[in-house]
C-alpha cells in the first residue's frame, strides 16, 4: 500500500516537473497549436536572424519605460505621451511596426531587454559604462547633466562642490548621480528611483539628491510638486541613449532613422516642445 | 483625489486579491502532495522533496520571481548562441516563459506549497502513532485511518501556523512589482514617483490590514470550531 502510494506520488511529481518544463516550453498563448510552437521555436533559433527582423515579423516594438517626466509619462486619456514617447513612435513609423510601452521595474532592465520581453530601453537613460556592456546603446539624442538639488531656503551656502562635502546626499541606485557621487567622495544612500531620491530631500532624509537635469527642471519648476528645492550646482554633462539587445542591429537603424528625423526637424520640434536640449 | 486614489488602489488590490486566491487554490493541494514525498520511506522522493523545499526554503521569493519570469528567455538565449542545429538545443533555445502574471503565480504556488508542506508534515507527525495501532485493531485500512482518524486533527493543530503563512502569502504579493506585476504597492507608488503624494502608501496598508482582519477572525471561527477535538 505504502509503496504503490509513493509510486504514485513519484509519478506526480515527476508530471509536474515535466509540466512546468512544457508550460516553459510553450510560447505563452494557449490556443497556439502544437505545430505553431515547434516553427515558432525554430524561428526563434535561426542561428543568425537579425532583432530587426525578428521585431519586424511580430510587427511591434516592445518599448520598456517608467514614468518619467518629460520623456515618458501618461496623458489624461492614460496614453503614453514624452519626448521619448513621441520620438519612439517617429522610429517605429519608419520601422513599419507597431509601438507597445511596457511600463518595467527599472532595476530590471537588462534582464527584461535580454529576455526579450521587451526590445528596447527608452526612457531617458542616461549612457553609462557600465550599461554598455549589457546593452547596445545608439548614439545620443539628448544632452542631461546631473544637478544637485536642495532646499531653496539652504541653496545659497552651498555654491561650490567643496561646499557639498558634509551633506548627505540621496541617489537613484546604480545612477550616473551615483557615480558623480562617488566621484567627489559624498556620503550618498541608494534608492530604487531618483524620484525616492528627491523625496528624501523633501522629507528631510537627505540633505540634497543628485539627479538627471530634466527631471530636476520638470520637478521643481513654479507649480511642480517640489517647488519648495532648487538645483544648486551641475556636477557633469552627459546623454541619454537608447539601449537595445547586445549584438542588435536595431541599434545601428534607430540611428540611421534619428539621422532622417533630425535633418526633416521632427525632433527638434519635439525638443522645443519638452524644452530639452538636442545632441546633434 | 481621494476618490482617484482610491480606485486606483482598489484596481491594484484586486489583482493582489487575484494572486492570492490563485495561489491558495493551488498551493494548498500541492504542499501535501510535498509533505506526502518528504515523509515517504521510497528514499529517492523523499530525498526529492526535501531538496526542492531546500531550495525554494533557501532562496529569496524575489530571486524566485526573476528565474521564473526571465530564466526561460535567458537560458534559451544561451542555447541559441551555441548554434548547434539538434533538436533537443533547438527547443531549449526555443523555450519561451510565461507573462507576467501567469510567472508570479508560479513562483508564488510553488513557493508557498513548500512552507505548508512543512507545516503539514508537522500536524501529521504530531498525531500519537497509537491512533493508527488503534485504526489497525479495529481492522480500518491506512488511507481509512488517515482520512476518517488523522486528517481532521490534522487540520485543527495547522490552523494557527496555517494562518501565519497565509496572513505573510498576503503582504509578499507586493513582491509581484519586482517583475512589473500592477499590485496595489506598485499603483500607490505611482503617486510618489508622479506627484510626490506620500498618503497614498500609507492608505495601501489600510487595505492589507482590513483584508488580514477579515483573515483573523476566518482563522479565529475555524479554530473555535474544531474545538470538539480537544484531547
Amino acid at each position: 500500500m505504502k509503496k504503490t502510494l509513493s509510486v504514485i506520488l513519484a509519478a506526480l511529481l515527476a508530471l509536474g516537473c515535466v509540466f512546468m518544463l512544457a508550460s516553459c516550453g510553450s510560447t505563452g498563448e494557449e490556443t497556439t497549436a502544437p505545430a505553431d510552437d515547434t516553427t515558432a521555436a525554430s524561428e526563434e533559433t535561426t542561428v543568425g536572424e537579425s532583432d530587426l527582423a525578428y521585431i519586424q515579423n511580430k510587427g511591434k516594438l516592445v518599448v520598456g519605460v517608467t514614468e518619467y517626466k518629460p520623456m515618458d509619462y501618461l496623458d489624461e486619456n492614460g496614453e503614453w505621451t514624452g519626448f521619448d514617447a513621441e520620438y519612439a513612435r517617429a522610429v517605429a513609423k519608419e520601422l513599419g511596426v507597431e509601438v507597445e510601452f511596457i511600463e518595467i521595474e527599472w532595476d530590471n532592465k537588462e534582464f527584461e531587454v535580454e529576455s526579450k520581453k521587451i526590445d528596447c530601453v527608452w526612457n531617458g537613460m542616461t549612457i553609462t559604462d557600465a550599461l554598455k556592456k549589457s546593452m547596445d546603446i545608439t548614439d545620443p539624442y539628448v544632452k542631461n547633466a546631473q544637478v544637485v538639488v536642495m532646499p531653496k531656503d539652504k541653496a545659497q551656502d552651498y555654491t561650490t562642490v567643496e561646499s557639498l562635502k558634509d551633506l548627505s546626499f540621496a541617489v537613484e541606485v546604480e545612477s550616473a548621480g551615483k557615480g558623480v557621487a562617488e566621484e567627489n567622495g559624498f556620503n550618498f544612500t541608494e534608492l530604487t528611483y531618483q524620484s525616492d531620491a528627491i523625496l528624501e530631500v523633501h522629507t528631510g532624509k537627505a540633505d540634497a539628491c543628485i539627479i538627471d537635469l530634466t527631471m530636476a527642471d520638470a520637478l521643481t519648476a513654479e507649480g511642480a510638486t517640489y517647488e519648495n528645492l532648487t538645483k544648486v550646482l551641475s556636477l557633469n554633462e552627459e546623454e541619454y541613449g537608447i539601449g537595445c539587445r547586445k549584438g542588435s542591429d536595431l541599434c545601428t537603424k534607430i540611428n540611421e532613422i534619428t539621422d532622417k528625423l533630425l535633418a526633416d526637424g521632427t525632433l527638434d520640434a519635439l525638443a522645443a516642445k519638452y524644452e530639452l536640449t538636442l545632441v546633434k | 483625489m481621494f476618490w482617484t486614489v482610491t480606485l486606483s488602489l482598489l484596481e491594484g488590490f484586486m489583482t493582489t486579491l487575484e494572486l492570492f486566491a490563485l495561489t491558495l487554490l493551488f498551493a494548498i493541494p500541492l504542499g501535501l502532495i510535498i509533505a506526502f514525498g518528504s515523509m515517504s520511506k521510497f528514499m529517492p522522493l523523499k530525498w526529492l522533496s526535501k531538496t526542492v523545499v531546500w531550495i525554494i526554503r533557501g532562496t529569496p521569493l524575489m530571486l524566485q520571481l526573476i528565474v521564473v519570469f526571465y530564466g526561460p528567455e535567458l537560458i534559451g538565449g544561451w542555447f541559441g548562441e551555441l548554434g548547434i542545429d539538434n533538436p533537443i538545443f533547438n527547443w531549449l533555445a526555443g523555450m519561451k516563459g510565461l507573462d507576467r502574471f501567469p510567472s508570479v503565480l508560479l513562483a508564488f504556488v510553488i513557493n508557498y506549497a513548500c512552507y505548508f508542506s512543512e507545516i503539514y508534515r508537522g500536524g501529521i507527525e504530531s498525531i500519537p502513532k497509537g491512533q493508527l495501532e488503534a485504526c489497525q485493531v479495529l481492522g480500518m485500512t491506512k488511507s481509512q485511518a488517515f482520512f476518517r482518524v488523522v486528517l481532521l486533527q490534522v487540520v485543527k493543530r495547522i490552523v494557527p501556523p496555517m494562518g501565519n503563512e497565509i496572513i505573510t502569502l498576503v503582504k509578499d504579493t507586493s513582491l509581484a512589482r519586482t517583475i512589473a506585476v500592477y499590485e496595489i504597492i506598485w499603483n500607490a507608488q505611482k503617486f510618489i514617483k508622479n506627484g510626490g503624494l506620500l498618503w497614498p502608501l500609507i492608505y495601501a496598508g489600510a487595505f492589507y490590514l482590513i483584508f488580514n482582519g477579515l483573515l483573523t477572525i476566518i482563522f479565529a471561527k475555524l479554530e473555535k470550531k474544531m474545538d470538539y477535538f480537544k484531547a
